[in-house]
């Protein structure tokens, strides 16, 4: 399994929503329900998934799926 | 407790989002909101130094599993001062029946400086506790009939002076008294929410998440929300009188290892020298404490009588005694309706029970056909059962009473007087060999905490199901508008303290019994027609030319439906259930009986 794909299961889980397909240039402003309570779950539940932590700047900068997928990336 | 705080927040925000809809739907239907069950919602704010959403949606949504419908309001980020200062706030347009203050402790500023003199700390501290409780005094003014929880203060997890951490004038010391002061000053409206307490359990390095703070304001590390939420769920409930009362416990591999009817009395594993058996009298000795404040205890087991009973006279391992147990239920019968008749049986709501079973299929068939009680998600190691029964915070209270105490005794005294009745031959004479003694008459400053306990718990003997909280009690006991009675009862089993009570309102030539409740314990016992004689020369007392009673009907109080008709009421008015009745104070009343006035 890819990042990209293991982090679209999250993406699915989070937003409860099984037809959710990420792209790397996907931000908060393609899914309706990513709004800032959902993203601090989301940050909690990917780095649970891979067993990371981000770093405070690392949260604040991220703004699409391809960034998160190059720090996810980065730390494994 | 390990848990998955993303499902938990993603089944709260769906729940919540159904709900918003359908509210929606039946605005657009009805043009305006829905008034019926509104009135019955209990409203809540939420004021927090930290950002409150998340813990705002939990709060509503583990209200609504646990059967309180409410409305909650989630102040602003840091807006606890400006909510409650300005009467123009969003505060007060809510109109709130519950206000929540979580304080943070960046709201402190000021410290003492290092060295400073010990009556320099305590000042600080106790301009620090004012500042909270002047807030609360506040709310009050403005709302004499909100109830405040006030949060203490998680103490954050850095040491100023390691090695000396203790001396008066650190931040940690200062911070540990303003919490003692905070629990300690606070007045009869405010019950102050242990949060640093919690923080210490789960551990303050763990509990705190500075990255969650700096990003996002949280108040502790996502995965501790639930716990916060349990713990304000908890007084929510004891507040609205739904505490929990009774316990109900397995017994193979629950309270022993291994099976009873397998192995014996002697057999299950109790063995303080075997490592799970010591787990199992530890667990033990954790109930029995509960049942020492006042927990009632009960057994459930898929068992024989005989045998299911035998480990606790046979077996010296034993800590838990028959005696301790005041409902015993063992047989072949599905647990949803063994806990149904446990229920009846004690004379408390199904709501009231909570279930501890080390079998995952009991636990499900009974959050299926009696989703009412509390059942616990037991692990699977006895060595963790305590503490996973501890953090399910079953059992809160806003404060231990006398009767507390007494009440677990009682339950017993229960079943001598059974043995008692069946002795004699007819239910008066019963009453009279009991050789009752009552004191009807308003209550004294140190019992107006009971009073109010009592008040608040009383569901099934409850006349019109007010609720009002201590300061709220406090005030109408020097109201000259007003009249409190309570009555104590002893009899040759036991002392069952304060047992029942009563507001008189002065309306006009009217005194008017705003409330009337009686603990189900003293049921049929003679106490309401004492209890009503008190009324009558009180009434007089007061000038009254008539005393006025009214039902309010509940899901619970069906019991007392005719109760006002029994005494000799005439009813005047009847709408939805709701009766009005007068008795003419002209009439003289008898109540007979076999108590003696003490």
């Amino acid at each position: 399994m890819t990042t990209k794909d293991k982090l679209q299961d999250i993406f699915r889980d989070v937003f409860d929503d099984e037809d959710i397909v990420i792209t790397g240039e996907t931000t908060a402003d393609d899914i309706e329900d990513w709004d800032s309570l959902s993203h601090i779950t989301l940050i909690h539940e990917i780095e649970a998934a891979f067993n990371i932590r981000f770093t405070t700047r690392e949260i604040l900068a991220a703004k699409n799926v391809g960034e998160f997928i190059e720090m996810i990336e980065g730390k494994l | 407790m390990a848990e998955d705080i993303a499902k938990l927040l993603k089944a709260a925000k769906k729940w919540k989002k159904a709900r918003t809809k359908a509210e929606t739907a039946s605005e657009n239907k009805a043009g305006e909101k829905v008034a019926s069950g509104n009135g019955a919602k209990k409203r809540i704010a939420l004021l927090s130094s930290c950002a409150s959403q998340q813990l705002a949606l939990l709060l509503e949504y583990e209200l609504h599993a646990a059967g309180l419908e409410c409305e909650l309001y989630a102040g602003e980020y840091g807006g606890i001062a400006m909510d409650v200062l300005d009467s123009g706030s969003p505060l007060y347009a809510f109109a709130p029946d519950i206000v929540i203050i979580l304080p943070h402790y960046t709201d402190i500023k000021e410290y003492p400086a290092l060295l400073a003199p010990a009556e320099d700390c305590a000042a600080v501290v106790e301009r620090h506790a004012d500042y909270y409780l002047g807030l609360c005094a506040r709310l009050h003014a403005a709302l004499p009939h909100v109830a405040v929880l006030l949060g203490t203060i998680p103490i954050p997890p850095e040491r100023q002076l390691v090695g000396a951490e203790r001396s008066p004038y650190t931040r940690t010391s200062i911070l540990r008294a303003l919490n003692e002061r905070l629990a300690s000053a606070a007045p009869g409206y405010v019950h102050t929410v242990d949060i640093a307490e919690l923080a210490e359990l789960i551990g303050r390095r763990e509990f705190f998440d500075y990255q969650a703070y700096f990003w996002h304001k949280a108040p502790c590390r996502i995965d501790y929300l639930p716990d916060i939420t349990r713990e304000l769920v908890g007084a929510i409930r004891a507040l609205l009188g739904r505490a929990r009362k009774c316990l109900v416990l397995d017994l193979d591999n629950t309270l022993w290892g291994g099976v009873v009817g397998d192995l014996g009395a002697m057999g299950v594993n109790l063995d303080p020298n075997d490592a799970e058996g010591e787990a199992y009298r530890h667990f033990q000795r954790y109930v029995l404490a509960l049942k020492e404040r006042g927990v009632i205890l009960a057994v459930c087991s898929k068992n024989d009588d005989a045998i299911a009973r035998a480990p606790f006279t046979e077996n010296p391992h034993i800590v838990l005694q028959l005696s301790d147990i005041a409902c015993f239920v063992a047989n072949w019968e599905n647990k949803a309706d063994n806990l149904k008749a446990i229920a009846r049986t004690l004379n408390i709501g199904l709501d009231s029970l909570v279930f501890f079973d080390d079998n995952p299929a009991e636990r499900e068939i009974v959050r299926s056909f009696a989703p009412e009680v509390m059942v616990i998600d037991v692990p699977e190691d006895p060595a963790c059962y305590t503490l996973a029964l501890d953090a399910a915070v079953p059992f809160y209270t806003l404060g231990m009473t006398r009767e507390d105490i007494s009440r677990a005794g009682s339950y017993q005294a229960a079943a001598e007087r059974a043995a008692l009745a069946s002795s004699v031959v007819d239910y008066d004479s019963y009453l009279a060999a009991l050789s009752m003694r009552g004191r009807f008459s308003a209550p004294d400053a140190s019992e107006l905490a009971r009073f109010s306990q009592l008040l608040n718990k009383s569901n099934q003997f409850n006349l019109r199901t007010q609720r009002y909280d201590l300061g709220e009690i406090e005030r109408m006991a020097t109201s000259s508008d007003y009249r409190l009675l309570a009555a104590r009862l002893t009899d040759k089993f036991s002392d069952y303290g304060l047992i029942s009570c009563v507001i008189l309102r002065r309306e006009g030539e009217s005194a008017f019994i705003d409330s009337w409740v009686m603990s189900c314990r003293v049921l049929k016992r003679g106490v309401e027609n004492m209890m009503f004689a008190a009324i009558v020369s009180t009434a007089r007392e007061m000038g009254a030319r008539e005393v006025v009673g009214e039902y309010l009907p509940t899901a619970k109080n069906a019991m007392v439906q005719g109760f006002y008709d029994g005494l000799g009421f005439a009813l005047v008015e009847e709408t939805d259930g709701r009766r009005r009745y007068r008795y003419d104070l002209a009439e003289d009343y008898e109540p007979g009986g076999h108590i003696a006035v003490m």
